[in-house]
């Protein structure tokens, strides 16, 4: 592919006319770095890494009222708050908030953040790519949860099965708002992936092979590797279920000779894979932070990357335990009962390899270690319910019962949503410059633990006594109100340690600004690359591109091998830190067309369900936002040009240099693809 | 940090096998999964058992061995940060026997699974077999009275109750006739979805007589929650009678009767649905709309010798041993005349439904219209 620099100089014509400098395209890019329109037009992998967090953040705020709404009315047997029609909808809606507005995204905002940090690159690959990913899922997530407003949410169930997601059988337009907004996420996290696994290949500092990644880049690679082969299979399913509800296509019309079954495969061969997306990333998290806090590295390094690429390939072996009742044959059954026996060796070997991380070392409890023990002890609990699904004959008692509801929140929430907190805790400092209280964090931590185990454990009993998921209500005298009161009570307790976490951020905030002390570049005196930046990183990251000899490079900035081969601290790590302080530093120019662009798709969302016409409009926003983006210059050198050493020590982005400098960030698309930019960014100054 | 929070996490670390003990042990729930009353369930639990213990036990190590680590490798008061633990970065023998020991454990369980899943997907062709519909929301069981192998129009179905003879296998042909729901009744087997355009095999087998409680497991729209269905075990002989009783037409009511006046109404008001053999066939025929997405209703013909109605959402005879559950000897008994009534009334009311497509509407009864068919339904015996 062709790299397309902006000219050094005017060429100089026969004719000696004046030549503007003026690169091809007649757009001009965005100038303003600070304020909130900036955020609007950002291309910098932090901000969006942020904003990624923050919406994720807000879903969870939704999706949580949802499930103590679902809690409410299970509190007591026949109880009437609402309607079975509105429930059905709420639960559907907790689902797929959770899974798509909120799993995916925190994972998304974590390795939009973190990758490029810890591979030594100043930007992803397509920095515009990126921000087109976060705009298009929030517009899908918005989408999606206007259908509230317009006739109520989609009442399928998360995995929607088909015939019921048919027009005969859920009239309203929920269903529809559900094919469409996932059809956005989709395209999202599918335009992300391909973003961070180019990233991954291509921009990763001088020295740093792929078996010098951190664990947590490995697991964000493996996931988008997931997720770019996984995605095209929902968005084929739901193309099929959008076409058939809004233009009668058949596909799943059982009159016409459909089989509901291909619904149930297209869905659980993306829907298992899925749940690796889900939890692949929270185990990197917790890889990176037991070292730290155990002052130990990663045991077994080798061990802990190759079981996450056999997850990664095992992942899509299993599909079908999902349908061990639905009636596929015997051979079947046993098939992909063997392979989810096996795929729990690889998680297994994690587990183990995190406690053996752990032994002899020095462990501090501090928050996010308190969060990565959690998920430890948590996720093996839902790991070992889930080995007693893969005994598929028992199977066919547990499935659609309450304790399939407890194994996926054990492993879900227990394992990914704990070790996602445990990382807000920990990079916050990094990310704002300030730690959040610690004393706070362990008030939120204890009190989410004793909320998740009352809301979940009793499931386990609820549904081994045969209490099937997704009844708006149920009766008395069949053993199951204690336990259903003991949940809601222990939902009522998550939420309120959900309100711990928010006023933590607030209180700490709040302290920072009126206090504002720099928690400094390594407050945990950590172990990758991240680390050696200031904090909040600037917005060119890396004043120098580091060269990396050893995994855990920064580590080993700071701790060395004395004669007696005793490791010793040679260097705070304050003073191995870089400075930040780099200017001339040419980074990528904001733009507005990503936005504008991912504007189109919500129009097209909502032209196909109420007016063909608002979609025409909507795919014309969408094309014509594809060509300015296009022939956008590379950067505005009228505004930028001859202007130096911009200020690149604010907050994150808040200074972002672009002047003509002699280092070269990843620049959009054009600068990266085939070149060793990343090489070429290193060449001191 | 304070020793407080570490113990209260001790104790809850152990809460959870409390869990699955207490809920192994519940007497009270009759769709308990783990308290099978035939041998395809009872092969299924002596499967599973072993996998729970086992889970037990690795549950044991690595939440007491996590907690008792953490504890024990933890930084002490007035500790030097800079003075490293060991640097271990592995062990590859270790790893590698934490990867095959797993694998092992799991290959055994890997045998006795295929080996329970061959045995109980094993189908006898000598057993009787019922065919059962599902549709929203409930669920139709078919006799073959004739024993000719097929189902027709006019043999005996009935509605939420299923009959079956104790003691031996009974063959069940799952089907649907709208969307997707699952047919379970825990105590007996595991469940089997009755997928629409497919039809799908499940054995059961009761030791005892008895009624089993089970309920439809796929989520299958507004009623879901209220899809039940029943299995009732008879001895042999008890069940040939029954059989012969299902074969036979309703009789009609004595003319002059309450009954027979509800038998009237029945016709002229319900006809588009439901059929009671012997009262309304010819309406039924006439009239009946076979349009409706699930096709039609519940077969009346024998009405009073089912436990429940309603798709199993109200119990039609009271429950006189207090165990929530009507039993055969109940059946005939005291009749449940407060909810059969409130159902005639207000049929959505009683029951999330979709009335102008699936369940039954408001006919807009009067009082005494509602004596009248209470009093004929209860002749459908």
């Amino acid at each position: 592919m062709a790299i397309v620099e902006r000219p050094t100089a005017p060429l100089e014509l026969t004719s000696g006319r004046e030549v503007s400098t003026r690169p091809m395209g007649g757009f001009t890019r965005p100038q303003s770095t600070t304020g909130w329109t900036s955020w609007l037009t950002t291309v910098d992998h932090k901000r969006i890494g942020i904003m990624y967090g923050a919406a994720a953040l807000f879903f969870l705020a939704i999706g949580g009222v949802e499930a103590l709404l679902i809690r409410a009315q299970l509190a007591a047997p026949e109880q009437k708050l609402y309607s079975s029609d509105l429930y059905n909808q709420l639960f559907t809606m907790h689902g797929v908030t959770m899974i798509f507005l909120v799993v995916i995204p925190l994972g998304a905002a974590f390795m939009n953040y973190l990758m490029p940090l810890q591979i030594g690159a100043r930007d992803v690959a397509f920095p515009r790519l990126n921000a087109f990913s976060f705009w298009v899922f929030l517009f899908g997530g918005l989408f999606l949860n206007s259908s509230w407003l317009l006739g109520g949410g989609p009442d399928g169930g998360w995995f929607n099965y088909a015939p019921n997601s048919g027009v005969t059988f859920s009239p309203s337009h929920g269903i529809d708002f559900y094919a469409l907004g996932l059809q956005m996420t989709g395209i999202a996290s599918l335009v992300g992936a391909v973003n961070l696994i180019v990233t991954v290949l291509n921009m990763r500092a001088p020295g740093m092979t792929l078996m010098k990644m951190p664990v947590f880049t490995w697991m964000g690679f493996v996931t988008q590797m997931l997720l770019v082969f996984a995605l095209p299979v929902i968005s084929v399913a739901l193309f099929l279920l959008t076409f058939d509800r809004l233009f009668n296509a058949n596909f799943f019309d059982v009159g016409e000779g459909a089989d509901p079954l291909l619904w149930e495969h297209l869905f659980w061969i993306f829907g298992h894979p899925e749940v690796y997306i889900l939890i692949l990333p929270a185990f990197g998290i917790v890889s990176e932070i037991i070292p730290v806090f155990s002052r130990k590295p990663i045991f077994g390094y080798p061990f802990m990357v190759f079981s996450g690429i056999a997850i990664g390939f095992m992942g899509w072996g299993v599909w079908a335990h999902h349908m061990f009742a639905s009636g596929i044959g015997p051979i079947s059954v046993a098939a992909f009962s063997l392979s989810t026996m096996f795929i729990a060796v690889p998680t297994g070997v994690k587990i183990l390899n995190w406690m053996a991380t752990m032994w002899g070392g020095k462990i501090t409890f501090s928050t996010p270690m308190l969060f990565s023990i959690g998920l430890v002890t948590m996720f093996t609990i839902g790991g070992l319910s889930g080995v007693t699904h893969a005994v598929s004959p028992a199977d066919t008692q547990q499935t659609d019962t309450y304790y399939i509801v407890a194994h996926f929140h054990y492993v879900i929430f227990g394992g990914a949503l704990f070790a996602f907190l445990g990382g807000f805790y920990f990079w916050w400092p990094k990310v704002f410059g300030y730690t959040l209280s610690d004393k706070l964090g362990k008030l939120h931590f204890w009190s989410l633990l004793v909320g998740f185990n009352l809301t979940f454990g009793p499931m386990h009993i609820l549904g081994l006594q045969g209490m099937p998921r997704r009844m708006h209500t149920y009766i008395a005298d069949y053993g199951f109100e204690f336990w259903n009161l003991v949940a809601t009570i222990g939902a009522f307790t998550i939420a309120a340690s959900m309100l711990v976490f928010g006023w933590n951020v607030l209180a700490s905030t709040r302290a920072h600004r009126r206090n504002p002390v720099n928690a400094g570049p390594d407050p945990w005196d950590a172990r990758s690359l991240e680390w050696s930046t200031p904090s909040p990183v600037p917005a060119h990251n890396f004043d120098e591109v580091p060269t990396v000899s050893r995994l855990d490079e920064f580590w080993h900035q700071k701790y060395q091998e004395d004669e007696n081969g005793k490791v010793r601290r040679v260097a705070t790590g304050a003073e191995a830190a870089q400075k930040g302080d780099a200017t001339d530093v040419h980074l990528p120019s904001p733009s507005y067309w990503p936005i504008v662009m991912a504007l189109g798709l919500p129009l097209i969302g909502y032209g196909l369900i109420f007016n063909l016409g608002i979609a025409a409009a909507g795919g014309l926003v969408t094309v014509l936002a594809g060509f300015a983006w296009g022939f956008e210059p590379a950067d505005d050198p009228e505004a930028h040009h001859g202007a130096h050493g911009h200020d690149v020590h604010g907050p994150s982005g808040d200074g972002n240099g672009s002047g003509d400098g002699d280092r070269h960030a990843a620049e959009g698309e054009e600068a990266t693809v085939g070149s060793p930019s990343a090489k070429e960014a290193s060449t001191d100054d | 940090m304070p020793r407080m929070p570490r113990r209260r996490r001790g104790a809850l670390a152990l809460a959870l096998p409390l869990f699955l003990l207490l809920g192994a042990c519940a007497s009270d729930a009759p769709q308990d999964t783990l308290d099978p009353k035939g041998p395809i369930a009872r092969q299924i639990d002596d499967l599973v058992n072993p996998v729970f213990l086992v889970a037990a036990v690795v549950f044991v190590i690595v939440e007491f061995g996590t907690l008792a680590m953490v504890l024990k490798f933890r930084k002490r008061r007035g500790e030097d940060d800079d003075d490293l633990p060991a640097q271990t970065h592995g062990n590859t023998k270790l790893e590698i026997g934490w990867t095959v020991l797993p694998a092992a454990i799991l290959a055994v369980v890997a045998v006795g699974t295929i080996g329970t899943l061959i045995n109980i997907n094993s189908r006898d062709d000598a057993a009787m077999t019922v065919r059962v519909e599902g549709q929203q929301w409930w669920w139709r069981y078919s006799y073959d009275v004739d024993g000719d192998g097929r189902f027709e129009d006019e043999e005996p179905s009935t509605g939420t109750d299923l009959v079956i003879p104790a003691g031996v296998d009974v063959e069940l042909e799952i089907h649907s006739n709208d969307v997707i729901h699952s047919f379970w009744i825990p105590s007996l087997n595991g469940k089997k979805d009755a997928v629409p355009g497919r039809t799908h095999t499940l054995t059961l087998n009761a030791d005892e007589p008895g009624t089993y409680v089970g309920q439809c497991t796929e989520f299958c729209g507004l009623s879901h929650a209220y899809m039940r269905q029943r299995a009732v075990a008879l001895p042999q002989d008890e069940f040939d009678d029954w059989l012969a009783n299902q074969a036979t037409e309703a009789e009609e009511p004595e003319e002059g009767t309450e009954a027979a006046l509800g038998a009237e109404l029945f016709t002229t008001q319900c006809s588009r649905c439901h059929v009671a053999r012997g009262i309304n066939d010819e309406e039924w025929a006439d009239e009946g709309d076979k349009t409706l997405v699930a096709g039609e209703a519940p077969e009346l013909t024998h009405f009073a010798t089912r436990g429940a109605f309603a798709g199993g959402t109200y119990n039609l005879w009271e429950d006189l041993d207090g165990d929530d559950i009507v039993e055969y000897d109940e059946i005939g008994g005291e009749l449940n005349r407060i909810d059969l009534e409130a159902w005639l009334r207000n049929p959505p009311g009683q029951k999330p439904m979709a009335p102008e497509a699936r369940g039954m509407p408001n006919l807009q009864l009067q009082e005494e219209q509602i004596d009248q068919l209470v009093a004929f339904l209860q002749t459908l015996d």
